[in-house]
């Protein structure tokens, strides 16, 4: 029975072509601008490391001073600074509830490579803890990362990503060899694999659909360097005063950013109070004078605080499915015009003994048939539509990274399950726009059309 | 007049037995209302951000990071060789080093008051340390006073810090900063004091414009605040910015970049770039919205033209029969033609009240969304407009097979 349905329906859209069309190019416009929007949004509101979700946890504390001028142009004033100051961040890594903790910031390095033929470069490194690599999950090509030990003391040593790796050993293992970073000899003891979550959780300083790191060193060489953070750097009182590196490391300014892993939630609850009780008791000292708003939260929550999706692309979707809907009314309409118009037809098959389900399954196959006609073209415009998108976005970044062209591409993909939610929108678009028609149809009585003929 | 009216009453009791279609129809036009309205007033808003005027010469202008790397690099020397070359290539009107690439989104800035008190109520700006010819290389407009002395320009210090905390002398300010501190117009000449580092600064000149980036409405005051200050930012990394007369760039580009690299030991260039790119894709994200939006409004437009279409063939042919008999009984073409204009008319007027509100409700939830202004009700009526006008064009095509049908076929059995 479906597949004499079917060749109805084939038949019918036989008959019509040119309404087909229209309706099968409106569900195709609607659906290729859902599918756009929903890309775009899906891309951005990925979990990257969704099996840690109960484990992993950004920690930010409200050192803000009173300045109503602090919060002046802040989109949320009510949570505390993305990123923590130099004196808070060592004072919660001293605490051992946490499994791993990582206190970091990313700055500029030039790399020589020494060898004639290759001009030094600039690259950016992230300063962080030994607990980096197996907290984030980092993958390893060769060799691993350091110890806690080698981060204060710190050691001469590196982990280089993949692509740096391949520029300046092509792409052998390099672990035991040596690479001069602006002047400075490191040992080269792990090299990471291609590793690219997004958005970039970790760090959203620059933007947080960015590439990681060209390569890690251990935290203190940030200080022994006197690095500055290339990411944001914000003073959180007016009456700061700085005249030395010494003053970033001592004064109210948050440029580091601090991350714990939890394994129980008795821990969490435990590292909680004790940030509370180490901001209480920094009151003390004239600290904090806000009430206490120090929050522990999941890398979910975490995107969603620093507004990562971004308003920008929910009110895409929202005014694409708002279009989506326009289409679906459309095709009901022009649905409704095509099966009345074909009503002595029907009135016909009903006289011939058609029942009213039969009658009602066939035109709803036909709009079904339809939907997903649209749906297909809809899926085939939304490809070229991402494209253009990816263009008009792509920012070139100062180095030549190929992995940048990834990530351009990776933000306008249709994975998989876009595509099986594509085909779902169609197939639903189909049929709220074929139910009313098909059951509108099946109510005509007959008689009325076969009077007439 | 008295016409019309007659021709109302059948018109709406013909609408109400067979509402459904209208009814589909209207509710399209209200949401196509809802989308069409705002999808316009968000892309007008990105493309006013983009379009902002930045006061900067960028056409004319382009820029190269350069970066030290050997351990004798000298910072001082290295800048002051530079400079001299750039500012000897023919061509080149004017070339400057500064601490942050404008129209970007890397941004210093500062608390700034008018008096020395720690405590003093502060405005926010941005602030570029560059050359003494960092104004006329941006090609802003000095309104007021006179750039920096080559003399209050410090050499570099070994850090920012070091640099920030000397600041200097004197300062070149914008219009819009000398607005809000200095309401009464005696800014040149004022002191400015800068909190955080704690340094004062004569005010020695006011340029009209300069927007560190683009930003939505409620940053973009913050934008046009800008401090110069003069200094030669610290090293290892130099930013020049490089003007050049008009319709010389590419040429000067080209001189530079094969001499540029090789003029100094223990540096290379990062990159170079013409600044109106940089610019551009500053402003990738605005455009990429308001081409997504845009492209949703215009096939909002036309689905809703062909629904409007749609209803209207149909209903000119379900009522051949009828227009045919209303001929035959003394109809002229032109009643035919204004029946069916008046009935979508009606249909589209209803669609568009709905739409009204259903406007609002959107423009009031995305304006919260973005804390921009208000829907503008002048985008309303553009809207209302546009959509009737879009009706009549639909119907129009329908409309016309109908008056052609001719009296005759009242006579006809189908």
């Amino acid at each position: 029975m479906p597949l004499h349905d079917l060749r109805l329906a084939a038949l019918s859209i036989r008959r019509t072509p040119a309404l087909t069309a229209l309706m099968v190019g409106a569900i195709a416009a609607g659906i290729g601008a859902a599918v756009v929007t929903i890309t775009l949004y899906h891309a951005r509101a990925g979990h990257p490391i969704g099996w840690k979700e109960d484990r992993l946890y950004a920690v930010t504390l409200d050192a803000r001073s009173m300045d109503p001028e602090l919060t002046q142009y802040s989109r949320h004033p009510e949570y505390p600074p993305f990123q923590l100051t130099y004196r808070d961040a060592q004072a919660l890594y001293r605490s051992q509830i946490p499994e791993r903790a990582v206190r970091m910031f990313k700055a500029m390095r030039v790399v020589d490579p020494g060898r004639s033929g290759l001009q030094p470069f600039s690259v950016i490194a992230r300063m962080t803890s030994a607990d980096f690599f197996q907290m984030f999950d980092v993958p390893f090509l060769y060799g691993s990362g350091w110890s806690r030990a080698a981060d204060d003391a710190p050691e001469p040593v590196v982990v280089l990503g993949k692509h740096l790796n391949d520029k300046v050993f092509g792409g052998a293992n390099s672990v035991g060899r040596f690479i001069t970073l602006s002047g400075r000899q490191y040992r080269v003891i792990g090299v990471t694999d291609s590793w690219m979550p997004q958005p970039k959780f970790y760090d959203l300083n620059n933007g947080a659909f960015d590439l990681p790191e060209d390569l890690y060193l251990p935290f203190a060489w940030g200080t022994t360097l006197q690095l500055f953070p290339s990411g944001n750097f914000n003073c959180l009182s007016k009456n700061v005063q700085i005249t030395t590196y010494h003053d970033i490391l001592t004064t109210e300014c948050a440029w580091l950013q601090y991350w714990v892993e939890l394994p129980t939630r008795a821990q969490r609850q435990r590292f909680q109070e004790f940030v509370d009780n180490y901001v209480t008791d920094q009151k003390r000292y004239g600290r904090f004078p806000r009430p206490l708003n120090n929050r522990i939260v999941n890398v979910t929550h975490w995107l969603a605080m620093n507004d990562v999706v971004g308003d920008e692309s929910r009110m895409e979707v929202a005014l694409a499915l708002m279009f989506l809907g326009v289409c679906v009314l459309n095709t009901l309409g022009l649905m409704l015009a095509k099966f009345l118009g074909a009503a002595p037809i029907t009135g016909l098959r009903r006289a011939l003994g058609a029942t009213r389900a039969d009658i009602v399954r066939q035109h709803l196959t036909e709009v079904i048939v339809v939907g997903l006609l649209g749906g297909l073209a809809g899926l085939a415009l939304a490809w070229p539509g991402l494209q253009i998108i990816r263009i008009l976005t792509y920012t070139p970044g100062i180095d030549d990274n190929p992995a940048r062209l990834a990530l351009a591409q990776a933000l306008v993909h249709i994975d998989f399950p876009m595509l099986i939610l594509a085909l779902a929108i169609s197939l639903m678009t189909g049929t709220l726009a074929g139910l009313y028609p098909a059951w509108r149809i099946g109510r005509l009585a007959p008689a009325a059309f076969l009077k007439a003929q | 007049m008295r016409k019309v009216d007659l021709e109302i009453r059948p018109l709406l009791s013909a609408l109400w037995r067979n509402r459904t279609g209208p009814l589909l129809v209207a509710v399209q036009v209200a949401i196509a209302l809802a989308v069409l309205v705002n999808v316009a007033y968000v892309v007008q808003q990105r493309l006013a951000t983009a379009r902002q005027p930045t006061g900067i010469d960028l056409k004319d202008t382009f820029w190269i990071l350069s970066q030290g790397y050997a351990p004798d690099y000298s910072q001082a020397t290295t800048v002051k060789a530079d400079l001299t070359y750039l500012n000897a290539v023919p061509g080149v009107v004017a070339a400057a080093i500064s601490h942050n690439l404008p129209q970007t989104y890397s941004e210093t800035d500062l608390p700034f008051a008018t008096t020395p008190n720690p405590g003093a109520a502060s405005v926010e700006a941005l602030v570029y340390m560059m050359s003494e010819r960092g104004i006329e290389t941006l090609g802003l407009k000095l309104i007021a006073g006179r750039a920096p002395l080559a003399e209050a320009v410090a050499p570099p210090a070994s850090d920012f810090t070091q640099a920030f905390s000397r600041w200097a002398p004197e300062v070149v300010i914008t219009e819009a900063l000398a607005r809000s501190l200095f309401p009464k117009g005696d800014a040149l000449g004022n002191t400015l004091y800068a909190q955080m580092i704690n340094r004062p600064a004569k005010i020695v000149g006011i340029v009209e414009r300069m927007q560190g980036m683009p930003a939505p409405e409620r940053y973009a005051d913050l934008m046009e605040r800008v401090v110069f200050v003069p200094g030669i930012p610290p090293g290892p990394v130099a930013l020049y910015l490089v003007r050049t007369q008009p319709g010389r760039r590419a040429a000067v580009m080209a001189k530079v970049e094969q001499e540029f690299p090789t003029l100094q030991p223990g540096r290379f260039i990062m990159k170079m770039e013409p600044f109106d790119k940089t610019a551009a894709v500053t402003r990738n994200g605005l455009r990429a919205t308001a081409v997504i939006l845009g492209v949703v409004g215009l096939l909002v437009t036309v689905v809703t033209a062909i629904g409007i279409f749609g209803l209207a063939a149909f209903q000119v042919t379900t009522r051949t029969k009828q227009i045919g008999t209303r001929r035959a009984i003394g109809a002229r073409r032109g009643h035919i033609l204004r029946y069916f204009l008046l009935e979508n008319w009606l249909i589209t007027t209803a669609g568009v009240a709905t739409g009204c509100i259903l406007a609002l409700v959107v423009g009031v939830k995305l304006s919260l969304m973005f804390q921009a202004p208000r829907l503008p009700l002048y985008d309303l009526v553009a809207g209302t407009l546009a959509l009737w006008i879009l009706g009549l064009c639909a119907v129009l095509l329908p409309a016309r097979r109908a008056t052609r049908i001719s009296p005759a076929v009242a006579t006809r059995t189908v």
